[in-house]
């Protein structure tokens, strides 16, 4: 007599496979919503970062420039918040109001770093190295991809870089306010580097030949380290 | 507008992708449940080496151009630990063009076996020829590239006497000698294929009766008739027979049969090919067993998953090819403006892929581990890591798309394949 189909056994496998595989969506779920919530973490911290360095500058207004301390560290915060949000949207999707939100924040946040970081060395009077880049995750920038690897390069290489990338479409008053002040065109990717604005695909040699003093911070930076090098020799 | 239609069309195939996680999921976890039920009786531990009754049998071994492998295979044959007066042995040259028949010859004053030689007409007519000319109670083939552990008729032997009402015992394939990587790639797809199917015994839902050492009492063969072509594959179509007529068929897995496998990937293609080909064919002859509870879990299971899986695995494959070029491209890109330090992977937890899909994933592939362990340890007697897991791993999901590509090819214009 052939085997009969023992109903409880589907059944049971069933109630496994629902409990699994739903199991896995709930664990998925939660994974991103920690992730989202680490990122809001870092957002946080810059933000209180940004408040401590702005009530130091409003403190220390008549003294030293040298007393304010609004370190390169804090770009490379800046520049983990950038990859872990890039990360966010392939994988939430750029329509998530998640993702939307964390990266209205980082805009709001960004901009008030540039504005302290102009302060700051104005006072000092010295020119801040400032990248301005708006892209776009659409369809109709397709070297958006390739200019964000560039500055990604730039400002691993580079931390006395700052780079501020704003999402060309996204629907907020600060990056509007930006766009229509450097008069930036829809024509993407686009930087602004010292209040110029320059269209379509720059490389990383382009960027260098724009500014110069990049050129000059690893010429230094090599010297010091030969310098480095002979002295622990000579010891 | 555009992004609007492109998003529907992913959501469309991703959804299609999902239904079709959730059923393979469904699948390893009713095996997993029948594994914990067969358990114990999965033990290889044999209970004793001596049979209270010993059944007469005759075992054909079918050759065309087989000089090389026939001896090793007779030889193994009359090794069997079994009563010699029991056991016939009737080699069928299929009118080979090489030196098999006088490779043969050797054997000619070995009173247990008998030589026949006929005109080629494929390998049903010489195994058909062959049943016609025993008498034993239990009759079975044995491939001439197939080689026999000396128990393995005896452990046949053994559940038939324990099970009268079982027709036909199959074997448990193993890889004989593997040589090079894609030999030993089989050896791993070989022990996962012995664990399922030994899954597949106890549910009644075993659709192959497999060449190297298959065992039937002769009743079956009087009541249902011979070996037909049936598209290269007899082996499906006659198991497929049985399974109709309600007949019972059992997995043997103590009985071991070490079978050569192809050593080159056109070999292999042609050999899958021939497989797959005659597996959706021979699926659609019975057509009638899909999904019809009179069949139990083999027209509810196992065959339409042997018929649809093909076309699930050329999906997934399909889904799987367009990621990775699709983040191929996109790393080269990275590559060609950041430099090769782009390549070094980010050590952080953050970056752990937990998408639904990619935990899906995981879980499925922590099961088909699972699966290969048992496999292997069904085989062995314990389990052995070895390069063949890692070959399997990494080479099978990339070349086994060919076979079934072209497989589904020729079954929708009706193109047959050959034997070689």
């Amino acid at each position: 007599m052939r085997k009969t189909i023992e109903s409880k056994k589907y059944l049971l496998a069933c109630a496994i496979t629902i409990i699994v595989f739903f199991g896995a969506l709930l664990v998925s779920n939660k994974l991103s919503a920690q992730r989202v919530a680490e990122i809001k973490a870092i957002e946080n911290n810059i933000s209180m970062d940004i408040l401590a360095s702005e009530t130091q500058f409003a403190l220390l207004k008549d003294s030293s420039c040298k007393a304010i301390d609004h370190s390169t560290a804090f770009s490379d915060e800046l520049n983990t918040l950038s990859q872990k949000l890039s990360y966010m949207e392939d994988n939430l999707g750029i329509d998530n109001p998640e993702v939307i939100s964390l990266k209205k924040y980082y805009s709001i946040l960004q901009v008030k770093d540039y504005l302290l970081v102009k302060q700051v060395k104005e006072k000092c009077g010295a020119k801040p190295i400032t990248i301005i880049y708006f892209y776009s995750n659409k369809d109709d920038c397709v070297e958006c991809a390739r200019e964000g690897f560039v500055l990604t390069k730039l400002r691993t290489e580079f931390p006395e870089l700052r780079v501020y990338s704003f999402d060309y479409n996204l629907d907020i008053s600060v990056v509007k306010t930006m766009k229509s002040i450097y008069g930036v065109r829809n024509t993407l990717p686009a930087l602004n580097i010292w209040e110029e604005n320059y269209y379509g695909f720059k490389s990383a040699e382009d960027i260098e030949k724009i500014i110069p003093q990049l050129k000059r911070i690893r010429a230094e930076r090599e010297r010091a380290e030969a310098l480095k090098v002979a002295t622990s020799t000579r010891k | 507008m555009r992004v609007i239609f492109s998003k529907m069309v992913e959501t469309f195939f991703s959804s299609i992708l999902y239904v079709f996680l959730f059923f393979s999921l469904y699948l390893e976890v009713f095996f997993l449940i029948t594994f914990f039920e067969e358990r114990e009786k999965m033990s290889v531990v044999k209970p004793t080496n001596k049979l209270s009754h010993y059944p007469s049998a005759t075992i054909i071994v079918p050759c065309w151009n087989e000089e090389k492998t026939v001896s090793g295979t007779i030889d193994s044959l009359l090794a069997l630990n079994y009563p010699q007066n029991k056991l016939n042995i009737l080699i069928v040259d299929d009118g080979s063009t090489d030196n098999t028949w006088h490779v043969i010859q050797k054997f000619i004053n070995t009173p247990q076996v008998s030589l026949i030689k006929k005109e080629n007409g494929g390998k049903h007519t010489a195994v058909n020829l062959g049943i016609e000319e025993s008498t034993s109670e239990l009759v079975g083939c044995l491939d001439a590239d197939s080689f026999v552990e000396k128990d393995a008729l005896l452990e046949i032997a053994r559940a038939f006497n324990e099970d009268s009402a079982m027709m036909a015992a199959t074997p448990m394939l193993v890889v004989h000698q593997p040589k090079n990587v894609l030999q030993k790639m089989q050896q791993t797809e070989y022990h996962a294929g012995a664990f399922l199917k030994r899954l597949l015994s106890p549910l009644d839902a075993i659709y192959v009766t497999p060449g190297p050492f298959s065992i039937f009492r002769r009743t079956v063969f009087e009541k249902i008739g011979l070996y037909k072509e049936a598209h290269n594959t007899e082996d499906m179509e006659f198991a497929l027979r049985m399974q109709k007529h309600h007949m019972r068929i059992r997995n043997v897995h103590t009985a071991q049969v070490h079978t050569t496998t192809p050593d080159t990937v056109y070999k292999l293609y042609r050999q899958r090919l021939r497989w797959a080909y005659g597996i959706m064919k021979n699926t659609l002859d019975y057509r009638f067993m899909l999904f019809a509870r009179e069949y139990g879990l083999l027209g509810m299971i196992a065959l339409p998953l042997s018929f649809f899986g093909v076309f699930v695995f050329l999906y997934n494959f399909g889904f799987i090819l367009f990621y990775t070029v699709q983040a191929g491209i996109a790393k080269s890109v990275e590559v060609s403006v950041a430099g090769l330090s782009a390549l070094i992977p980010r050590f952080d937890t953050f970056y752990l892929n937990t998408d639904f899909m990619a935990l899906l994933a995981y879980i499925l592939f922590g099961i088909g581990l699972v699966i290969i362990w048992n496999g292997i340890k069904l085989a062995e007697g314990r389990f052995r890591p070895s390069m063949s897991i890692f070959y399997f791993l990494v080479l099978y999901g990339f070349i086994a798309p060919f076979w079934f590509m072209r497989a589904v090819f020729n079954v929708a214009l009706s193109k047959g394949t050959k034997w070689r």
